[in-house]
């Protein structure tokens, strides 16, 4: 099923290029280790054999409409979910024209984590394979199989729009609609808080001021300050990003708790009504910081206050880029 | 000279060290992620883990130094009196990387005061890699899992106790009192030393096809790919400087600090002025942040991800050798392991010795 899957994404990135209706196909390809699969960039038809779907790909690929060399180029990209959200997001920003974008989407069942799996199966694997509903992986001591619902990435677990949406071509069958995972009004079920961060004691919300302080320092405290979250977020591409400014220095520099924890609330506060969810930033952290918490807070107040999801409809005027002379609050007037 | 160290006796050796060293080791949360001092000899992660995530060159170059310290209005240097470091699982490749960064530290005309004295102070305890991970090429790189150079003892895991080879006259010292191993328990040692060389992974993978994808280009022909590189990784690197090599390499990066932060020969800092706090504090650097060469007139010579990714790999297989006559790789493989979109540096050689300038 996998390989009819990859069979047609590769005809369609193929067929784009031949025809000439793109620059270049970014998707994923094999990576170089078990569990990972690396973006590819493919820019002739008869290379499109390299494409695959794979559970690894850990990238939000959507980042890279965003980045220099690419702005100016007709991208055809290959959309899960949250990808095609930010691709959304993007283009209402005016970050990218999307008649220059082709978007191939593609059956999203969610990311593995490769965390999860090596916690269970230790660091030393050799070999992981998708098989429809499992994740068998094979190690120097033997085989493992998981559930693959059970070795997902906390974000994908979540996740409520797994579809593609206003992408030009769907390759593939679509999962069955997951049910939305958040009740009414937007509160976290309890099921759901409890996959929330993983592992770790969860429900932030439900945590008194003082608990979730100390639970936020933490994490905060393992920040080495490499911004792989902000490097791997779709959403980052401020050609100045705050923490860079030295005149004036709006934080410290130095690893060390004011530090790092105003970056990372400085960095949550700036995805507001911006954040798709896809958790590309968790598992882009080497240190395996769970800062989640904090942009699904604001995303559940967008949604609580004003109905709004990053990328569930096309916008024109992001939430907090519309200014309106009518507006009833005082601000802006 | 080799010694027996039964496992079951190393807390209270490890409890006789702490009392003149702060032991640093493998230790949580969650399983290994960096060597930090330990408290108590449990602490100590040192069976079947892979190497920690975050390299020990932080124990002598720490990521965030103060140099200086404001007080009563007046700049004072911070006196370290901290106790002399014994590392304690150290692999091969972290032993190599940190004499690697005594050529930079210690070799020129400028001596580091801050990282000679903890270096001269500390001692290195080595932990054979058993098991080496599938991101590791030590091999590639002129090293091996059990390189003892630059170590003051290397533990060999067998089972129940550790085989201790003791190295220098600190080593002699700290093992003092162990009964020595046997022919049999070193020839065992031995062994398992050359079964986790065998262990290794193929250095450097081929995966030439995937880079090739996105030239636009059609490959070489069959002859082409027949005619043998220079194996001088340096004089190919500066070969091929001006191609189109680097722009194919370079698109997945996404430019954060991983690779250079987690490496652990990369040394790069920046001083800065943390005024509220009234420190002066030496901070790791990295040269793949845009603001890395940012000059204060605004212009920055390395404007372009390509540039810096460029700038990386040069500076590890070219420009470290050109000035420290070594490799500045040392193949820990922790770039390779954590990077967030699998930049393989492998890959990236191996296609370098391949790659046919258009």
């Amino acid at each position: 099923m996998v390989n009819a899957l990859n069979a047609s994404l590769r005809k369609e990135a193929s067929r784009i290029l031949q025809e000439n209706l793109v620059d270049v196909v970014i998707g994923f390809q094999a990576g170089s280790l078990p569990m990972t699969a690396q973006p590819a960039f493919v820019r002739r038809a008869g290379m499109a054999g390299i494409l695959i779907n794979s559970g690894f790909g850990a990238t939000n690929l959507a980042l890279y409409l965003t980045r220099r060399r690419h702005r100016s180029e007709r991208i055809g990209l290959v959309c899960r979910g949250c990808e095609s959200r930010a691709v959304r997001v993007l283009t209402g920003e005016r970050q990218h024209v999307r008649e220059a974008l082709y978007l191939i989407g593609i059956p999203c069942k969610g990311i593995i984590d490769r965390r999860r799996i090596e916690a269970e199966a230790g660091p030393h694997v050799l070999s992981a394979e998708e098989i429809d509903a499992e994740v068998v992986v094979t190690t120097r001591s033997g085989e493992y199989r998981f559930l693959r619902s059970e070795v997902l990435h906390g974000a994908c677990r979540q996740c409520r729009f797994p579809h593609p949406v206003g992408v030009d071509i769907t390759v593939g069958e679509l999962p069955r609609e997951r049910a939305d995972s958040l009740q009414e009004g937007g509160a976290l079920s309890a099921a759901e808080a409890g996959t929330f961060i993983g592992k770790e004691p969860c429900g932030f919300e439900s945590l008194t001021a003082d608990e979730r302080y100390a639970e936020f320092t933490r994490r905060a405290e393992r920040c080495i300050r490499c911004y792989a979250c902000r490097q791997a977020c779709p959403m980052c591409y401020c050609t100045q990003c705050f923490v860079d400014s030295t005149t004036p220095r709006w934080t410290e520099s130095t690893v060390g708790r004011a530090g790092a924890q105003a970056w990372h609330i400085m960095r949550a506060f700036h995805q507001t009504g911006r954040c798709v969810g896809c958790g590309a930033c968790e598992r882009a952290c080497p240190m395996g910081i769970k800062m989640r918490a904090l942009t699904d807070k604001l995303n559940r107040d967008m949604e609580r206050s004003y109905g709004f999801v990053p990328g569930k409809e096309e916008i024109h005027e992001p939430p907090f880029a519309a200014f309106s002379m009518d507006d009833a609050n005082r601000f802006g007037r | 000279m080799y010694k027996y160290l039964p496992k079951s006796e190393l807390p209270v050796l490890i409890q006789t060290w702490m009392a003149g060293w702060a032991v640093c080791a493998p230790m949580g949360p969650p399983d290994a992620t960096a060597f930090a001092r330990i408290d108590e000899p449990s602490q100590a992660l040192l069976d079947a883990i892979p190497n920690t995530i975050y390299p020990p060159k932080a124990l002598f170059l720490p990521h965030s130094e103060v140099l200086l310290k404001a007080v009563a209005g007046r700049l004072e240097e911070v006196e370290d009196c901290s106790p002399p470091t014994l590392v304690l699982g150290i692999r091969s490749c972290d032993v190599r990387a940190l004499s690697l960064l005594d050529r930079v530290f210690l070799g020129g005309n400028h001596i580091d005061p801050y990282w000679k004295a903890r270096r001269e102070k500390a001692a290195l305890i080595g932990l054979v890699c058993s098991e080496p991970c599938q991101s590791c090429f030590c091999t590639a790189v002129g090293s091996s899992p059990f390189d003892e150079r630059g170590a003051d003892a290397l533990l060999t895991d067998q089972g129940q106790a550790y085989i201790v080879k003791v190295i220098s006259e600190k080593g002699r010292g700290l093992f003092e009192g162990l009964d020595s191993a046997s022919a049999a328990q070193i020839d065992e040692a031995v062994q398992s030393r050359k079964a986790a060389e065998a262990a290794m992974a193929e250095p450097f993978s081929r995966k030439i096809a995937s880079l090739e994808a996105s030239s636009g280009k059609t490959t070489g022909t069959e002859e082409d790919s027949e005619e043998s590189m220079p194996w001088s990784i340096r004089d190919r690197l500066n070969a091929i400087y001006e191609s189109d090599f680097w722009s194919r390499i370079q698109q997945a990066c996404i430019g954060c600090g991983v690779c250079t932060f987690l490496c652990p020969t990369c040394h790069c800092f920046d001083i800065v002025d943390e005024f509220q706090r009234g420190e002066r504090v030496r901070n790791w650097d990295s040269c793949m942040f845009r603001i890395y060469s940012q000059e204060a007139s605004g212009h920055n010579p390395r404007p372009t991800n390509l540039k810096r990714v460029r700038n990386r790999i040069m500076h590890k297989y070219a420009y470290f050798q050109d000035r420290y006559r070594a490799l500045g790789c040392t193949g820990c493989g922790r770039c390779v392991r954590h990077c967030p979109v699998n930049i393989d540096i492998r890959e990236i050689i191996q296609y370098a010795l391949e790659f046919k300038a258009s």
